[in-house]
């Protein structure tokens, strides 16, 4: 089915896969995919959520086993029995959730499982200096005596990839890489894989950011629903080729059309909000029927803003929501009033991993389900409304919420978060990591919103996002308000200029006359 | 289109009606026990003994139910055995105070049981209140209510052991020998107990947000779950637990001593886990502990009844049927 | 003469123990270990002990007191290490949780010339103390067996509840085993009853499921008879056997005078032997009678006629 291409590769290649197929029980997700992956070269796999992607990648670092076809090393047949025994053959896979020992330090954890010894004991200075000179070669100052659970994320990235280093990597392979990254951080990183491409590493990646994979991978290779689609040099495909090849459709644009100007009526009004150590003297308002878009860089105090809104963090400041004072002390206070947050960390706060959908689904807004007993028939009923209204797919109606994809994870968070029916919905970085299709379905839905005439705050990193779909955005820098820009005022530089903190009029207090 | 995603289309696909032997497990482990017993020796079904049986299950079924609640929303208590000492040590000596002023009378046992009750949930909170408000963890605090009521029963006995009022007991003793329609009282309290636990947990947003709080703190957290509250609620129904095991206790030997509830809060925790709960919390069944506990009284009983190994080794085969019955459930389960 | 009763050590004790006796002394601290109040009995030794050092205070001023108590033989261990290291004992009574556990910190004691009373459980190595005050396990289990032999001269079926396992425990199964030998009494059952109440019921209960026909129990402790009795009141067996418990608890010992038909006799061992230890230890430096040698306080059959002397009202046991 695939159609490979191979002018111009010379080299022959490190790791490959030949009719590799994987089935997880009856369900198959893999389909004899054929794969070459060679030294000194960045090859970037993309797909939709659920294309096989992950299930690839983890199948060529021994982390899954196929269950057709064969892997070779250097051109002979291999099977890895284990993670470690690809790691010790020199392919290592740096997954997406970090495989790091938080309580551990860096230098610990960058070691673990082959410490450098001295006679019985750790060679702990050793460690030390060799830590440091992989972490300096990285470009990064991260201290290699710190625990690694008081790192930033993107900081654990560099730990991850200071391990696979340390291991020889001959094959790095990285799964959304940049998906937590900041631009500044994810250029440091293509800074690294420019440097161990320079070194012969082969490099296999995933990324949902199409013009990531344009600027910096050799070759790129689409999955679609567990099977090969293409493989072509990046520079034979444009960014709209890759979506189209993905989606297996044409896409339409992106972004719906804007929901009509808000009305005039004001459902939130914020001034001087403080939440301790993140946001200082915050103030907005936000209109019934309006996406309110907040923009700045990851840190600049949005999430906790918000958090600090519907209760979740101690602040102060004045709220009131249809033109009455409230005093939001919890979630549950802020559902009272209408308003509803959806975290950005789907995983850890959003949506209970190790359960099924329906307990998750109804969590929220559970006190909806009772009258004193939960009435299972009707959780059952909402669980058949929100696949259809969201979409979400799933194998089976049991199954537990972690096996879901991202996209169908995120669209059971907005489902459930729908649930308790809020007027003003507070909308964190909806689409991270997520694929094409699924975004657009969520674009659609707070669109939707609009229509109806709810309220939705999106807080996003995504310039793209923001600028296709707010009416209105509020640019936030080290946790103070630097502007607000509205209808034609809403570009790309107009928001980075006022993100990193060069136009005039920030600096706190923000007239917020529309 | 593949497989995966033409089955996920269809917007509501037929459960799949399969026998869960994972959930089985437990209730097979006890059906095995009793045939067992019925072939060792033919008085095992006996009225007699099985009364005594389910009765002296009855003290650690009723604690373990409550265990249940707390294991299930992350928690642990390790100090159910010793508040029941305490409990017991305290009503002893509250009736016996009482008796001169009101008369050995029904009066006395009632502020017997009222004390009971209000002292198992005034211990509760305090276990409650120093893991939800103090941020401790359960087990430390735990491990020290445990050392502090175990020391105050044996304070307030003196070394010794505290016996209530022979009067007052003649009153009181129907509480754990009495019964109606045959079925002793204790046997009585620990079903319904049992019966409303089971409901609460599977049915009521208590339980639901106790198996939320176990899985994922944060998630319970951001989804407007009011976990502080439900967390020291799981403590405090514990407690009033204990009180009311200890209410079924007392009138049985009409003593406390320091040696009261020795290990009970093992024997609880044990027969939670042998029932199919999690230790480290979010999913618990209590119909699976009452089995636990079942298990566990039949393995003493048998042991008992039928002399087969030398009573030197009766501690290895319980710790053997234990960890059968818990590796059982684990095989299967990652079977399926 | 090897045993000397303890109605007899106590009035020595309380004789040379009498105010105005004491002459200007040189002071003197004397270490006093024990197990902790962990059942009946041993909280009575509890008991005892501080009653005993209490009465000492009182009436010498020249004797200081440290009492530990230990929930196990480790913890014991380190008492004794804290004692020697940080009170500077002159004199050590200690009733060691375990025997073997102990004999190596005690012979360190001794050792440094310190003077060592060990009572109630032997060391392992003979010749380290200088005065041992025990009870006589061995006739504990004989007294209570001679006395089944003799009532029940038909012989008979008897179940017995045995306590935590341990030397003593065995001493004592083993000498009534020997004492009802050929007698025609079978034992019919034995389990252990940890010496607790909850357990002794317990395993009374299923003895009474399992066994339609019981003559007699040795429950062979108190607090045992007490959970016993219980479930055979519960069973409405009462008329049908009777029970021997030991030890000497007050409850018991009261049933005993008042001519109980189910727990006709008991068989002492007294945890008042602490007492008796701490006292003649204190003689030294009281009295300059020096005390040595062994005490081997005998287990009497307490009976209807002789049980008033040995009730004590006001303690714990």
């Amino acid at each position: 089915m695939g159609v490979a291409v191979s002018e111009g590769r010379l080299t022959s290649p490190v790791l490959s896969a030949e009719k590799v197929s994987k089935s997880f029980g009856p369900v198959q997700v893999l389909f004899h995919i054929d794969f070459e992956l060679r030294p000194g070269e960045v090859h970037a796999l993309i797909g939709e959520n659920g294309a096989g992607k992950s299930t690839l990648m983890k199948t060529l670092s021994g982390y899954e086993r196929p269950t057709g076809g064969r892997i070779l090393l250097d051109g002979q047949e291999v099977q890895f029995v284990s993670g470690a025994d690809a790691e010790d053959r020199g392919v290592v896979l740096i997954h997406q959730e970090f495989n790091l020992a938080d309580q551990l330090s860096v230098e610990a954890n960058i070691f673990l499982g082959r410490e450098p010894r001295r006679g019985p004991f750790l060679d702990s200075s050793r460690m030390r200096e060799e830590a440091r000179a992989l972490l300096a070669e990285l470009e990064t100052n991260v201290d290699p005596q710190t625990r690694v659970m008081h790192l930033p994320v993107s900081d654990k990235q560099m730990v991850e990839i200071a391990k696979a280093l340390s291991r020889k990597a001959r094959v790095l392979i990285m799964d959304e890489p940049t998906a937590v990254l900041t631009a500044n951080e994810s250029r440091t990183l293509f800074r690294q894989i420019e440097r161990l491409k320079r070194e012969g590493v082969a490099i296999l990646y995933t990324s949902h950011k199409l013009e990531e994979v344009k600027e910096i991978a050799d070759v790129v290779t689409v999955l679609r629903d567990g099977h090969h689609v293409v493989t072509a040099p990046t520079s034979e495909l444009s960014v709209d080729d890759m979506a189209r090849h993905m989606v297996g459709r044409e896409l339409v644009d992106l972004y719906p059309e804007k929901a009509p100007q808000p009305a005039a009526e004001t459902v939130l009004e914020v001034s001087g909000f403080s939440v301790l150590r993140y946001a200082e003297d915050v103030s907005f308002t936000l209109k019934r029927g309006e996406i309110l878009g907040f923009a700045g860089l990851v840190g600049s105090g949005r999430t906790e803003l918000m958090e600090g809104l519907v209760g979740l963090r101690p602040a102060h400041g004045e709220v009131k929501v249809h033109g009455e004072v409230v005093h939001i002390r919890s979630p549950k206070d802020a559902e009272r009033r209408g308003v509803a947050y959806l975290t950005e960390d789907r995983k850890g706060r959003g949506l209970i991993l190790n359960q099924e959908m329906r307990p998750n689904l109804t969590l929220f807004g559970l006190d909806r389900f009772c009258n004193i007993f939960i009435d299972r028939r009707r959780e059952e009923e909402a669980l058949d409304q929100a696949t259809q209204r969201f979409d979400i797919r799933a194998p089976h109606r049991r199954i537990h919420v972690g096996h879901l994809s991202g996209g169908n994870q995120q669209k059971l968070l907005l489902a459930k978060t729908m649930v308790v029916e809020p007027d003003i919905v507070i909308i964190d970085e909806p689409t991270r990591g997520i694929d094409i299709g699924t975004k657009q379905q969520i674009y659609n839905f707070v669109e939707d919103l609009a229509r109806q005439g709810k309220s939705c705050i999106l807080v996003s990193s995504e310039m793209a996002e923001i600028i296709g779909l707010c009416h209105r955005v509020v640019v936030m820098r080290s946790g103070r308000v630097m502007g607000e820009l509205s209808a034609g005022d809403i570009n790309e530089n107009n928001i980075v200029r006022h993100a990193m903190g060069l136009s005039h009029n920030g600096g706190g207090r923000h007239d917020a006359r529309h | 289109m593949t497989l995966a995603t033409s089955a996920a289309r269809q917007p509501s696909p037929p459960a799949r009606r399969r026998i869960n032997f994972s959930a089985l497990g437990p209730l097979l482990a006890l059906a095995l026990l009793i045939v067992i017993g019925m072939l060792l020796n033919p008085n095992f079904l006996s009225y007699g003994n099985l009364t005594n049986v389910l009765a002296r299950s009855a003290f650690i079924g009723i604690i373990a139910v409550g265990m249940t609640f707390v294991i299930t929303s992350g928690g642990l208590d390790l100090s159910v055995g010793s508040m029941a000492a305490f409990i017991a040590g305290t009503m002893i000596i509250v009736m016996n105070l009482l008796v001169p002023s009101l008369g050995a009378s029904w009066l006395v046992v009632l502020c017997g049981l009222g004390t009971g009750l209000l002292l198992g949930a005034l211990a509760g909170a305090v276990n409650g209140l120093l893991v939800t408000v103090g941020r401790i963890e359960a087990f430390i605090v735990t491990l020290g209510t445990m050392g502090i009521f175990r020391s105050l029963v044996t304070w307030l006995a003196d070394g010794g052991t505290l016996s209530l009022d022979f009067t007052v007991r003649e009153i009181y003793r129907p509480f754990y020998y009495g019964g109606i329609f045959g079925v002793a009282w204790p046997i009585i309290v620990f079903a319904i107990v049992a019966i409303i636990g089971e409901i609460v947990m599977r049915k009521t947003p208590f339980g639901r947000h106790c198996a939320a709080i176990g899985s994922n703190e944060q998630v319970a957290r951001y989804s407007a779950v009011r976990v502080d509250l439900v967390r020291l609620s799981t403590y405090v129904l514990l407690g009033v637990l204990v009180g009311i095991a200890t209410i079924m206790y007392v009138p049985r030997l009409g003593s406390a001593s320091s040696s009261t509830g020795v290990l009970w809060e093992l024997e609880a925790i044990a027969a939670v886990i042998i029932g199919g709960t999690v230790l480290k919390g979010g999913f618990g069944r209590v119909w699976g502990t009452v089995v636990g506990v079942l298990i566990l009284s039949f393995i003493g009983n048998l042991l008992n009844l039928a002399a087969l190994v030398s009573p030197y080794l009766n501690g290895a085969i319980q710790g053997v049927i234990i960890i059968l019955a818990v590796m059982l459930q684990r095989e299967r389960s990652a079977a399926k | 003469m090897r045993t000397l009763k303890l109605m007899a050590a106590a009035t020595v004790a309380a004789l040379l123990a009498a105010p105005g006796a004491a002459n200007a002394q040189e002071s003197a601290t004397i270490g006093v270990s024990i197990p902790a109040a962990t059942h009946g009995w041993t909280g009575g030794v509890n008991y005892h002990a501080q009653h005993a050092i209490d009465r000492l205070k009182a009436a010498y001023d020249n004797l200081e007191f440290v009492l530990a108590t230990a929930g196990s033989p480790s913890e014991q261990v380190s008492d004794l290490e804290d004692m020697m290291a940080t009170r500077n004992i002159d004199a050590l009574v200690i009733l060691p949780f375990e025997s073997d556990p102990l004999t190596g910190p005690v012979k360190r004691v001794a050792d440094e010339g310190k003077f060592v009373t060990v009572v109630d459980r032997g060391l392992a190595q003979d010749g380290i103390e200088n005065l041992y005050v025990a009870g006589d396990n061995p006739g504990f289990g004989r007294v209570a067996g001679e006395y089944f032999r003799e009532r029940m001269i038909d012989g008979g079926k008897i179940v017995v509840l045995r306590g935590i396992p341990t030397t003593i425990d065995n001493e004592r199964v083993q000498a009534f085993e020997e004492a009802i030998d050929g007698s025609g009494i079978e034992i019919i059952g034995m389990e252990h009853g940890n010496w607790n109440r909850d357990d002794a019921f317990e395993v009374m209960q299923d003895f009474l499921s399992r066994f339609p026909e019981i003559d007699a129990v040795w429950a062979s402790d108190d607090d045992m008879a007490m959970g016993v009795l219980e479930a055979v009141r519960q069973a409405g067996r009462e008329g049908e056997m009777f029970i021997v418990g030991g030890a000497g608890m007050k409850q018991v010992i009261k049933g005993v005078m008042d001519g109980d038909e189910t727990i006709p006799v008991n068989v002492l061992y007294p945890p008042a032997m602490i007492g008796t230890a701490i006292e003649l230890t204190a003689l030294r430096y009281v009295g300059q009678v020096p005390v040595e040698g062994r005490y081997i306080l005998a287990s009497p059959l307490i009976t209807q006629e002789n049980a008033e002397q040995y009730y004590y009202p006001d303690s714990p046991f």
